[in-house]
Parts: C-alpha cells; structure tokens; sequence
C-alpha cells in the first residue's frame, strides 16, 4: 500500500515537472522568435527580422513610423520589421524586458532610462559605428546634446529636435476681455488673469496631474532668467536654489495668486484641459509645440501662440532666443544582445533619419534631428511657420536637462504644488534646497 | 509509534507540494526583499553592498513622515467609517422588524464587486470643485461650505479614504453581520427579559460577543490603511506633491519612477513590520482585555 502511494506520488511530481519544463520550453522558443532572427519570405529570400519597440498609437506616432518602415522595405528588403507596440507605461514594459533578457533589437526610450540602461549594459554604444558619424554629419545645428550624451557617448538616433514648450492662447477671447497682446511680462499676465476670469473663462487650462506641465512652466519662467535652464542645478552642483529660481518660484505663485490656473488644476488630465481650451471656456493654454496641430484643426485662426512673460520687458526682449527645451539623448536605440546588431544600427539609423523625413515633409514641423533635402508637402500651420520662421533662426541656446532623478522629482512635486493655495515660495524653496543639499554635496 | 511514524510521513509528503510552492511564491521573495534592502540597486545593474544606508536615507526622508500620517488618517477613516457604521447596518439588518433587509444586505455589498478604477472616476466627477454633486449638494442645502476635495492637500486624503472606506464597507458589513447573527437569540431574550433597552443589550450583549469579528475587522482596516495606493494613485496620481503618498506609493515612486530598487525594498520591508506591528498590538490589546 506504501509503495503504491509513493509510486502514485512520484508520478504526480515527474508530471508536474514535465508540465513546468514544457511550459518554460514554450516560453523560451516565444521568445526566440519574438527577438527576431532570420526568417523566410514568401519569395523564399531570407530576411532579417528586425524586432522595434516604438511608440505607434496614434497619428502623431503610427504615421511617421509606418512611413518609415515603407522606406526602409525600398532601402533594405532584406530586413522585416516586427513591430512591438510601446506603452505610455514610464518605460516599465522595456525595464522588465531588460530584467528577463528579452530585449526587442531597436527600442526607443529617453535619456532617463537610458542612463540605467547604460550602466546594465542594455544599450549598444553607437560612437564608433560608421552610421553615427554619418548621422552626425546630417545633424541639425544646436542638436549635438540630443545625439550625443554629457558623458560623450551615443545611445540613440534621435527623430525629433530639441521640442519646448508654449503658451497657446485664443486671440477672440484676449480681444472680448480687452487684453493687449503680446504679453511680455508676469505682471501682465497676472492682469490678463484677473480680466479673463472677471469675465467667466478659466485664463489658462493646465493638465497639471502630470507634474511635467507645471516643471514646463517653470522651466519657461526660469529660462527668462538664467538661460541654461534646470542644467545649473546639476552642473553648477547648487546647495540651495540660484536666485534666477527663487524668482521663477515667486513669478509662478504671483500667477497662481491672480487666478491663473483652475483650483482644480492639479487634479486636471490632457483630455479635460484641451477641451476647455478648445471649447472656448479657457483663454490660454500650455503644451509643447507638438500641439500647434491639433490646436489649428479644433481652432483654426483664433489660435496663436506666445513666449514666456519675464520680469520686464527688457529681458524679455534679450530672453527670447533662449529656449526653454533642453536637449537630452533619446530616439532609437540598440540592443547589445540583438543577433542582428551591425543590421539593427543601419535600421535604427535610418528609420529615425525617415521618421524626420515624415516630420519635415508631411507634417511642415521643422524640429527635426537630421537636414531634410525633400521639399515640404504638406500644408503647414502658421503657428508653426512662425517657429520656423522667427524662432529657430534666432535662438540664442536652448536651455540644459538636469539629469538627477531627484532634483527633477522634487522640482516636478513643487512646482505642482505651487498651483496649490497656502503653498508658500518659502516652502517650495526649503524642499528643493533639501534634496539640493543632499544630491549636490 | 510506527503507525505514528508512517502518518506524519504522509502528512509530510501531503505538505510537501504546498511549502515548496509557498516557499518559491512566497517565503523567497519576501527574504529577497529583505536582502536587496541593503543594496544599491537600480533593478538591472549590478547591486552593490549599502549596508543599512537605505535605512539611514529612510529616516531622514520626509516623505516618510508624510506616508505615515496619511497612512494613519486612512486606517482611522476606514475603522471608523467601516467599523462604526458597519456596525450600526449589520444591527440593523439582523432586526426582523425591519421591512426590506435582503435588498438593503444587497446594496451595501455592490460597491465591493464594482471596479476601484470605476469607483474613482465617479467619485473624482462626484468631487469636482465646479461641477460636482458633493459642492452642488451644499449649495443646494444652503450649506455654506465649497471645498477643492481633491486639490487641497489637507482634505484630500480624507476623501480619498472616504471614497475607499464607502466601496469596502460591504465587506466589512458582510463580516459584522455574521457576528451579529453567530449569536445566540436567548442571549437577547434574557437581556430583554432582564430589563435591558435594545441599545443597552447590543452595548453589554451583542459588541462585547463580538469581539473576535472586530479583531478582524480592525485588522483588516489598519494594515489597509498602512498600505493604501491603489485610490491615490488613481484619483490624485499622489498630489498636489507629495500630499497623498502612502508607503506602497513611495515604494511605487522609488521603484518604478527612480529605479532606486533596493531603497523601494527598505520601504517594502518597513510597511510589512508596521503591518505586523500593528496586528500584534491589536491581538494584544484584545487578548488582555478578554484576560
């Protein structure tokens, strides 16, 4: 009877074994094809499949994308591309492929990820790949920091240039509130802030749950005074906040004070903030440039955009040229363990030198990495003919990243808690001067 | 003796499946944890040695204090809102007299099958400053009191716990009910008989024969409250700064948003000790008071 029970028991165990062990076979044999080998094509060629994680879930990112892949069938029909769909996930999903050793062979991601995937040895160094030098020599003038990082490596072909932030505002409001335009100074703003609520409109829609926003008018409001932007905070290696961010602080408080933002605006998300701009019950609104599009096709004429206010006008005037994006390393990068690395480099290279294409062609943005010689296409906006036109041809420098999590994340909670009532400059100040002293000492 | 012998034998082997998968699933990673507390880790690199840093850095880190308080003002939310006013329902429907009591059993348990995502939404439009029912309803009332619930860094974890302490009730509730039900009918009947009011017969009668259920409850409230996340990251993604962060968002935060894997573990390993920790002084407490 005790021989039957263990011989049943030991049955059960070698089952369960063997069911475990098919199932990480399953496993690997999934991913093995999944990291993208040689394949067949129908015309019984053999093709390189090459595996990208891109972004591609809407019009902005599926089009330039698929552009390029179409380009790159003409350009290398040896190579199949196998799309991995990224998720808006803070790069978790590539984190945790990176974890399991199942890096896809080009993925795209930022500066922040990539620093951790440079000391995991997840990315391919690109600095000697004749590719880079190639693609260095394309470069658009002022984009070096977006292809080269502060520790002289490369990591990623970047598509875009450097993008920065703009205050959009809706001119048929301004003019039925009696608000003079441009606006050159905080002063003036927080007037137009007291009007424009006097007559029922929220003056400006902040998405300000994503804490990005508000550190975006900040950085817009400190660029006014210290041209290099949150950079100083990092390289000047700053035990307490440089004056030109103690003014920023109070200029962003004096606003919040004047009814600039909604007392709702922390808990505010993209969709509700766009909609109140676009609905006409918001007069101004803050995005990146990439929303110049999406603001002509909802309002059309009525739109425009304006620079950062500063303390005077003045230094607005001397402040225009400095742009309050900051260069960091993203676009496509390499995995080390692809099996198709030196083709995975030509891919990567060119699908972000297509991707510029698309951009510059079709869409008429101007904030490309690499030199077009197409001519333009499509029909651009002429929020964005004014970048091109009176903007780009007169920065003066564009403002630099800090590169510390933790400084970013404690300018990131402050300024969000500016738009808050009873948030004191003082208090905004003490808590970024903490981590100041920590990281910087 | 031998007899014995053979049966713990197979009781072992009846036990043995079960350890090695609770030991893989459970007991590795939670040692793991503990190990990787003492290093600098980014989740991908190498982990260095950092011995009790991360605990030192713990200490000193303000956010510390802010999950901690919130965490407190949770739990107190939950056992009051949960405990107190489950309480009162459970009495309620366990009174014959009372017409309709298996639809009104029904309806306090519908917001625990609902999704917690679908719950926040409706409670952040519910919450809105402008157009919400809560600011609507005062109006109506003429009750002059308009609040930002979400915005303000001091109501905000209130409401959230609110929000968490109405769609969990029904659980509670649930457990309370059967207390109240597991005792015996002459108990009331003797109380009665002897002269107690309803109120003074449930105060001496039925609460003091419940008390296993409230050790429960109570328990299940504060290590709830200790580790609280899912409502805050939803309704207010932690905000304004860092107003509503609990332990399990700063493990989030630490984690996933700075890569700081072994600091997110120290913070992992101090929300398990205050979670025993405070189940200790519950059982404590209770046990005494039964001595």
């Amino acid at each position: 009877m005790k021989r039957k029970y263990m011989k049943a028991l030991s049955v059960l165990a070698a089952l369960s074994l063997t069911i475990s062990l098919t199932a990480c076979g399953g496993n690997n044999s999934d991913n093995s094809a999944s990291s993208g080998n040689s394949g067949a094509a129908n015309d019984g060629t053999k093709k390189i499949q090459i595996k990208v994680y891109a972004q591609h879930f809407d019009e902005d990112t599926a089009k330039p994308f698929d552009y390029a892949v179409e380009e790159l069938k003409k350009e290398m029909p040896n190579v199949e591309i196998v799309l991995d769909e990224a998720v808006q996930d803070g790069y978790q999903k590539l984190k945790t492929y990176a974890a399991t050793g199942n890096m896809p062979d080009i993925y795209e991601t930022d500066w922040i990820t990539l620093q951790t995937f440079a000391k995991s040895k997840n990315v391919e160094l690109l600095d000697s790949y004749p590719e880079t030098a190639d693609f260095k020599s394309k470069l658009n003038t002022g984009l070096e920091s977006r292809l080269t990082a502060p520790d002289g490596h490369v990591y990623a072909f970047p598509y875009t240039g450097i993008e920065f932030q703009l205050i959009y505002y809706n001119k048929d409001i301004f003019q039925k509130a009696g608000i003079q335009t441009p606006i050159k100074t905080v002063d003036q703003l927080a007037d137009a802030a007291k009007k424009l609520s006097a007559a029922g409109y929220t003056p400006m829609a902040i998405f300000a749950k994503e804490k990005w926003i508000t550190t975006a008018f900040y950085a817009g409001l400190v660029t006014r005074e210290d041209a290099k932007g949150f950079g100083d905070l990092e390289a000047g290696k700053p035990t307490a906040l440089p004056t030109a961010f103690v003014t920023a602080a109070e200029q962003m408080k004096k606003l919040q004070e004047a009814g600039l933002f909604d007392a709702n605006a922390t808990n505010t998300n993209y969709d509700q903030a766009s909609s109140q701009f676009y609905s006409g019950k918001a007069a101004m609104f803050i995005n990146g440039q990439w929303e110049i599009y999406s603001s002509t096709e909802k309002l059309g004429d009525k739109v425009d955009w304006m620079y950062t206010p500063a303390k005077d006008e003045a230094t607005y005037e001397s402040s225009k040229g400095f742009i309050n994006g900051a260069g960091s390393p993203g676009g496509f990068s390499v995995s080390p363990s692809s099996k198709n690395k030196e083709t995975a480099v030509k891919v990567a290279s060119f699908l972000a030198q297509k991707y510029s294409e698309y951009k510059y062609t079709v869409l008429g943005s101007p904030i490309v990495s690499v030199k077009v010689d197409k001519p333009m296409t499509g029909e651009v906006p002429p929020m964005m003919k004014r970048i091109a036109d009176e903007v780009l041809p007169n920065v003066k420098s564009y403002a630099t990243a800090v590169n510390n999590v933790q400084i970013k994340n404690a300018i990131d909670d402050n300024t969000q808690n500016i738009l808050v009532s009873g948030f004191t400059v003082k208090k905004f100040t003490d808590n970024v001067n903490r981590i100041l002293a920590k990281e910087n000492k | 003796m031998n007899r014995y012998l053979s049966n713990k034998k197979a009781i072992a082997l009846f036990l043995l499946p079960a350890l090695l998968i609770y030991s893989v699933v459970i007991i590795y990673p939670v040692l793991q944890t503990v190990y990787r507390s003492f290093f600098n880790w980014d989740g991908l690199s190498t982990a260095t040695w950092n011995g009790i840093s991360n605990y030192r850095d713990l200490l000193e880190d303000p956010l510390l204090i802010t999950s901690l308080r919130n965490g407190l003002i949770f739990a107190l939310v939950l056992a009051v809102f949960q405990i107190g006013l489950g309480t009162v329902l459970a009495l309620a429907c366990a009174d014959p007299r009372i017409k309709g009591r298996k639809l009104l059993k029904t309806s306090y348990f519908i917001p625990v099958v609902l999704s917690v995502t679908v719950v926040c939404q409706l409670w952040i439009a519910m919450y809105d400053p402008a157009n919400g029912l809560i600011n609507r309803l005062f109006n109506l009332l003429h009750i002059p009191y308009q609040q930002n619930w979400l915005t303000s860094p001091t109501v905000s974890i209130i409401a959230i716990a609110f929000v968490n302490a109405w769609q969990f009730m029904g659980y509670q509730f649930s457990l309370l009910y059967a207390g109240v039900k597991s005792i015996p009918e002459q108990y009331m009947e003797a109380a009665t008989i002897d002269g107690c009011s309803k109120w003074m017969a449930h105060r001496k009668v039925t609460i003091p024969l419940m008390k296993e259920t409230y050790k429960f409850c109570l328990i299940v409230a504060i290590t709830s409250g200790i580790g609280a996340f899912v409502q805050m990251l939803i309704m207010t993604s932690g905000g304004p700064g860092t107003s509503n962060y609990t332990l399990t968002y700063m493990i989030y935060r630490y984690a996933f948003m700075e890569s700081n894997y072994g600091y997110a573990c120290a913070v992992s390993v101090v929300l398990v000790a205050l979670s025993l920790l405070a189940t200790m002084i519950i059982n404590k407490t209770f046990d005494r008071n039964e001595a």
